[in-house]
């Protein structure tokens, strides 16, 4: 029967992920988003928690743990600081480009060597409606965006493929709307870039993109989580008319409306996550599209009105509402995008023959 | 973690998918054709009593042991959210009317003695005939704000004397007994609420009024009065005691956080039959290589699926004896706008033939409303979570 309690190892490992994430991420996020990048003795206690390699198998040096490991802990790095989440996971999504298309051997390849630099970033760029151009073996294109600022490993991930690309990239450094802390540049491919390894698997690729939803997914009801909680606590101590501006009912009602949204995206994120992990057909990426969907709308509620809650100071930037605003922005626009995410939802949605809710007994 | 249905659970939900299908259904679609109460001696009644439906919940005093004894984990508020929502998809309206001591039965089994639960649910353990039950809070001047009721209770003797008007009870005119709230001092607020056992034919209980409705038609919503209706301190519900001072009102309030998840857990019942009928009407009609209709399809699949969960994880609680207030009024605020917006979704797919007054959807759309109103309104639900989150005083507005 359904039960919603986090396995205990899971729920330990939660514990301390949060505790870092509030003790050594949260109170260094605006030194982090200045320098873009993590400090260095933040990083090495990262190290220390073992989630920077949470789902590489076992036998590769990973923590071998699944999608609810990585709902979970995602969730709770992002709560902390979603810029510092992204800059301390130096493999990121494309871990799962390799893992899904490539398996075991282009983990050993491409990522391995990749962890052992330090500082070292791996970029997936999902690419449904290519940017990047492939000619024989050529690249090229452009992306306007990456949330980093080297490149060491550029994997690529479209609907039918995923390949890694060799250099010279051109990283240009931009300013970056949100997740500063993990850098963000401009990339642009040209002259002798390669494309090296190239795995073609249409259900492999659907599935990567789905685990790179997840990731995000998680990380949006963490910064929405952040946003939603410091709302609260603000509006209990700020007073205006003579009572905390949380017991006027419009705010009331504001408030726990956000806290429902958070909570709905979690359950939604933590359900794409047991199916990922049950290895169950592809109703489980169309659970993760639909857990990013959600997550999405969930933070672009939330954390404006975070902003909202917070009045004038929460457009200054000694708060940090208004940080998590640009946070649930930008990474929202991720792993292809919303739009993208309700479209493969929705085409297997009315894909199916059946009642898609169906009996609670079945299809869920 | 884990987010499926056991075996067991499963099966009577596809049992209860039979009867929906072959009965309830149909049987919710003639009432609302008819607007009218399906009638007390209709066979279908008879039909779900001979199949065990229409009984308590109750399993019968042990001396000094719980009324609902635990053996093995229980499950048992997980359970009634899944019926809820099973019954809901196929008849809302036709579920509330299924024979059984209904809402009546949470107070009975929290705050009655354990001589008042022999004689109000021991008829209802093999009933030999559809019985029903009731409960009687809200007034034509008292609806969210339970604490304004004003039917007075005036003990005389070995009675109270009952006095008022309530609203909007189902199944009281069919009722053996309505459990009443009413003020033994209007002055002492939420403290000087009782509960009262009172049972059918009473004299001073009368003027039975079934209400016309928007939709739900297949249950009776009765509005009635208490005249100086004498009803017996044994009828006291937990008795004349100084320590039940406050049960009356306590009980109330505890009943409503037990069946919240599954009053949400049938919005989320009435949302999916909605999607279900404008997925199919979309099918036909060829409107799903529109991308709008497939987003909107998607929207709805997705917030019913969170409405579920958050059903889901209220009831779990329940099970574990956790708190759940917060997490129960949570799902009651969401569900009901999410399965309205499901229903107004399969209504524009309809068009103008939404507007004709004849197809299961446009039902839906009227049906659900309720589901945002009866047992704490959306906006109630938020005050309910705001004192949980925010500290809301008691009186804060």
């Amino acid at each position: 029967m359904f039960d919603f309690a986090l396995p205990p190892e899971l729920a330990l490992l939660q514990e301390s992920v949060r505790a870092f994430a509030m003790e050594r991420l949260r109170p260094r996020e605006r030194v982090h988003e200045a320098a873009r990048a993590v400090a260095p003795e933040v990083a090495a206690l990262h190290r220390e928690l073992g989630v920077g390699v949470l789902e590489l198998p076992e036998a590769l040096g990973g923590a071998g743990l699944g999608a609810l490991a990585r709902a979970v802990v995602s969730e709770e790095l992002a709560a902390g600081d979603a810029g510092a989440a992204v800059a301390l996971d130096p493999l990121g999504p494309a871990l799962y480009a390799l893992s899904e298309l490539g398996g075991e051997e282009a983990l050993r390849r491409h990522a391995l060597p990749l962890l052992v630099r330090t500082g070292a970033r791996a970029v997936l760029a999902v690419d449904p409606a290519p940017r990047l151009r492939t000619e024989g073996r050529l690249v090229q294109g452009a992306l306007p965006y990456v949330p980093a600022d080297r490149v060491d490993l550029l994997v690529v991930l479209e609907r039918e493929r995923a390949y890694v690309c060799t250099g010279p990239f051109s990283v240009s450094p931009l300013r970056g709307a949100g997740l500063r802390a993990a850098g963000a540049s401009e990339l642009v491919i040209a002259g002798e870039a390669r494309l090296l390894d190239e795995w073609v698997s249409t259900p492999r690729a659907r599935r990567a993109l789905a685990r790179t939803r997840l990731l995000v997914a998680a990380m949006l009801v963490g910064v929405a989580r952040a946003s939603s909680e410091y709302a609260r606590r603000y509006a209990l101590e700020r007073v205006a008319f003579g009572r905390p501006i949380a017991h006027h009912q419009a705010l009331a009602f504001l408030l726990v409306d956000m806290a429902s949204a958070v909570e709905a995206a979690r359950l939604l994120l933590w359900q794409a996550a047991v199916a990922l992990d049950a290895d169950a057909d592809d109703s489980a990426d169309a659970l993760c599209a639909s857990a990013f969907v959600e997550a999405a709308e969930a933070a672009l509620f939330v954390t404006p009105n975070g902003v909202q809650v917070l009045g004038g100071h929460g457009f200054m930037q000694d708060h940090p509402v208004e940080k998590w605003m640009r946070e649930a922005r930008t990474l929202s626009l991720l792993a292809g995008g919303v739009d993208l995410a309700r479209e493969d939802a929705g085409r297997r949605l009315v894909g199916q023959g059946d009642a898609p809710l169906a009996l609670a007994g079945g299809a869920v | 973690m884990e987010l499926a249905v056991d075996a067991e659970s499963a099966a009577r939900l596809r049992e209860v998918r039979a009867l929906g299908e072959s009965r309830m259904r149909p049987v919710g679609l003639e009432a609302d054709r008819a607007g009218a109460p399906v009638p007390p001696d209709h066979p279908f009644f008879a039909e779900l009593v001979a199949r065990g439906f229409g009984r308590t919940r109750w399993s019968g005093e042990i001396a000094g042991a719980d009324a609902e004894a635990p053996s093995g984990p229980r499950r048992s508020a997980r359970t009634a959210v899944l019926l809820a929502e099973e019954m809901a998809y196929w008849d809302r309206g036709v579920a509330v009317a299924f024979p059984g001591p209904g809402l009546g039965e949470a107070p009975l089994l929290a705050i009655g003695t354990p001589e008042q639960r022999e004689r109000f649910l021991a008829p209802f353990r093999a009933p030999d005939r559809p019985r029903w039950g009731s409960f009687a809070m809200t007034e034509p001047g008292a609806g969210s704000d339970v604490a304004a009721i004003r039917t007075t209770a005036r003990r005389d003797g070995d009675a109270f004397v009952l006095s008022g008007a309530k609203s909007f009870a189902a199944n009281a005119s069919r009722a053996d007994w309505i459990v009443v709230f009413a003020t033994v001092d209007p002055t002492l607020g939420r403290d000087g609420h009782r509960a009262f056992v009172v049972e059918r034919g009473t004299p001073g209980l009368g003027g039975f009024h079934v209400e016309h409705k928007m939709g739900l038609k297949a249950y009776e919503s009765t509005s009635f009065t208490l005249e100086g209706c004498r009803v017996p301190v044994a009828n006291l519900l937990g008795g004349d005691t100084r320590e039940k001072r406050g049960a009356g009102f306590k009980g109330a309030m505890q009943s409503f956080n037990a069946t919240r998840p599954a009053i949400a857990a049938m919005a989320v019942g009435i949302g999916r039959a909605a999607l279900d009928a404008a997925l199919a009407f979309a099918r036909e009609a060829s409107l799903l290589r529109d991308p709008r209709v497939r987003d909107r399809l998607e929207r709805m699949e997705r917030r019913l699926r969170a409405a579920r969960l958050l059903c889901w994880r209220a009831a779990w609680l329940a099970d574990e004896a956790r708190p759940n207030q917060l997490e129960a009024s949570m799902a009651k605020a969401v569900a009901p706008a999410v399965a309205l917006e499901a229903a107004t979704l399969g209504t524009d797919l309809l068009g103008e033939v939404g507007a004709r007054g004849d197809h299961l959807l446009e039902k839906l759309f009227r049906d659900v409303k309720a589901m945002d109103i009866v047992e704490g309104t959306g906006q109630i639900q938020r005050i309910v979570m705001a004192r949980q989150l925010l500290q809301l005083p008691r009186d804060g507005t």
